[in-house]
């Protein structure tokens, strides 16, 4: 019994997701031409992609659609009613826990299906033509990988830029003097408190038309997210090197160490494992604000992803390019979060030399 | 040495943490060769005390002399002292990021200032003084706890002190683990080394120590031949304190 329950649930949310899916493939690749009902809906027949469009809009209203939810949805709540009922009479652990997985499972199914019918009830062919025109992406590939590659740099040079500005900071902001304290966590503050899109177009025209600096706004939007990045990394290195023991400045000072000494033999070896992970959640943070440039402006061959999107936009009317851009976004982050969540199981997992000296 | 023939010598040391009177005027003079054991209470300033000695705590107010230098003048180079002087802590402080044979050459290479071979032979040396050679290569993390006080012993020894300091260095240990590092320190005595240990081993004490101090409230209460002091304790609270940890 609690094996069916487990597996009623993954059938019904199979079922939904890979049924939706699939009718939209199948739409895709034999359906036939646009329907008046289409037309009706506002898609001109001899639009650009406004076949493309039709068939997802009729894959969603087709009858096997609405069956596919349906069985969604009454699987889904056996698997979840029974699985509810049953789960504290179970003798096992194991069986418990397929009880309580196939349950919980059941209710997701039901909430995708009620989404989807909710979906359907409003204007799907308008959303779709909005969002959806593949069509309208045409061409559109090189523009995209440059606009990525853009996104990387100043991402890139953003985050290294701000590592070496907030290492700097950190250890001014650490200091015993107040005179020397002052002047870091004035920065820190000052770029921590104010919104990124005020500040980039604010120090592009300082450094333009106050410092007299030509600059394009490619360089200016990087040197913005390097000084601003530079406060975030700051607070990330001040939080690591004040979370080493202070046992170990003491053990380093009474062997005659100066200062420095103690931070660069015993203090910053152990804060730089400890500071990696949230600095590389830093540098997801920036890629994804890197769109702010818009604030800006680039030149034609600057375009990063978000202005690239923009000017599709601009040109077809079509907003289906910000959904690709999204898209683009999630192909650069996805890796890197992967990459900070191994990095941060792996120091968790207490390799030699990061755990701590009293245990 | 300073000019009365002591090595140390703490003349009306007070210490105050915000309210809190915690030194109340410590006189103290030890002469090299001497073993000071410092017992008493928690919360006595026993550990403290020793701290001043090498100025991790600043006393509020009085003077500390290490041969011949007034270590408490803002104007003394105290890296300089300090090398001179050895600490070993309760909770080790061992650099969890080097080997044991690193944490005893980093301070050699970077602060004496030796060559790498020469920092190698005298951190084997060391190591082999306290019963680790074969544990050279290992980190902090892969040794038990009175073999890392052990490194941590080394560590300040192989700087050549003239001074050691015992912070309660066996009270992080689990019991089995205490004798190996009261066996080094005792060791340590018996060549000649100047200490002053804060403990509250009864036993190092009578045993090992020439001269036994009581403190209690800031302040020394008793002070004298370990022996003696244990037979005829004088001070009302010394008797106390004996009476619940004997």
């Amino acid at each position: 019994m609690p094996l069916a329950i487990f597996l009623a649930g993954i059938f019904a949310i199979a079922v939904v997701m890979i049924g939706t899916a699939g009718i939209q493939v199948y739409q895709a690749t034999s359906g036939g031409p646009v329907t008046s009902d289409c037309v009706a809906e506002g898609i001109a027949e001899d639009a650009r992609g406004a076949l493309g469009v039709c068939h997802i809009v009729e894959g969603i209203r087709s009858r096997p659609q609405t069956i596919v939810w349906l069985l969604g949805i009454l699987v889904g709540a056996s698997a979840s009613v029974a699985g509810w009922s049953l789960y504290k009479r179970m003798p096992t652990r194991r069986q418990r826990e397929h009880c309580i997985a196939g349950a919980v499972l059941g209710v997701q199914a039901m909430a995708m299906s009620g989404v989807f019918f909710w979906f359907r009830s409003g204007n799907v062919a308008r959303f779709a033509r909005n969002f959806l025109n593949i069509d309208v992406l045409e061409g559109a590939m090189d523009g995209f990988l440059r606009g990525a590659l853009n996104t990387v740099k100043l991402a890139f040079v953003g985050e290294f830029g701000g590592i070496a500005i907030g290492l700097v900071l950190a250890v001014l902001a650490i200091s015993a003097r107040r005179t020397v304290r002052a002047p870091a966590i004035t920065y820190i503050n000052f770029f921590r408190g104010t919104p990124l899109i005020w500040q980039l177009p604010f120090f592009y025209f300082i450094f333009l038309f106050g410092f007299d600096i030509q600059m394009d706004s490619f360089s200016a939007a990087a040197l913005v997210f390097a000084l601003n990045t530079g406060a975030y990394a700051a607070e990330v290195f001040r939080a690591g090197i004040q979370s080493i023991e202070r046992g170990q400045v003491e053990a380093a000072r009474s062997l005659g160490m100066t200062y420095l000494q103690s931070m660069r033999y015993a203090v910053v070896p152990q804060a730089v494992r400890r500071v990696i992970p949230p600095l590389m959640n830093e540098f997801v943070i920036l890629i994804k604000d890197t769109a702010l440039v818009v604030a800006i402006g680039l030149t034609a061959e600057n375009y990063e992803l978000f202005t690239f999107s923009r000017e599709i936009y601009s040109e077809t009317g079509n907003a289906t390019a910000f959904v690709a851009t999204a898209v683009g976004y999630l192909a650069i982050t996805l890796p890197l979060i992967r990459i900070v969540n191994a990095v941060e199981h792996r120091l968790r997992s207490g390799l030699t030399g990061v755990v701590g000296a009293a245990q | 040495m300073n000019p009365d023939g002591s090595l140390v010598k703490l003349e009306n040391i007070h210490k105050w943490f915000g309210n809190l009177h915690v030194l109340k005027g410590i006189d103290l003079a030890v002469k090299p060769g001497n073993v000071v054991t410092v017992i008493g209470p928690s919360g006595s300033g026993k550990s403290t005390l020793l701290r001043t000695i090498n100025m991790l705590e600043e006393p509020t107010e009085g003077r500390v002399l290490f041969d011949g230098t007034e270590v408490t003048d803002i104007r003394t180079n105290l890296n300089k002292v300090r090398t001179q002087i050895g600490i070993v802590f309760q909770s080790f402080n061992l650099f969890p990021h080097k080997s044991a044979k690193e944490n005893v050459k980093v301070a050699l290479e970077k602060v004496l200032k030796l060559s790498d071979a020469e920092a190698e032979e005298r951190a084997g040396e060391q190591l082999r003084h306290v019963g680790l050679e074969h544990k050279a290569d290992a980190y902090p993390g892969q040794l038990s706890g009175g073999q890392q006080q052990r490194v941590a012993i080394a560590r300040a020894l192989a700087m050549k002190p003239k001074l050691m300091l015992f912070d309660e260095v066996t009270s992080a240990l689990d019991p089995e683990l205490v004798k190996e590092v009261l066996d080094t320190m005792k060791e340590l005595a018996q060549e000649g080394m100047t200490m002053v240990v804060v403990t509250h081993e009864m036993g190092f004490a009578r045993e090992v120590a020439t001269r036994l101090i009581f403190m209690d409230d800031g302040q020394i209460v008793e002070d004298g031949e370990p022996r003696e002091v244990f037979q005829n304790p004088r001070d009302e609270r010394f008797r106390a304190f004996l009476s619940h940890v004997l």
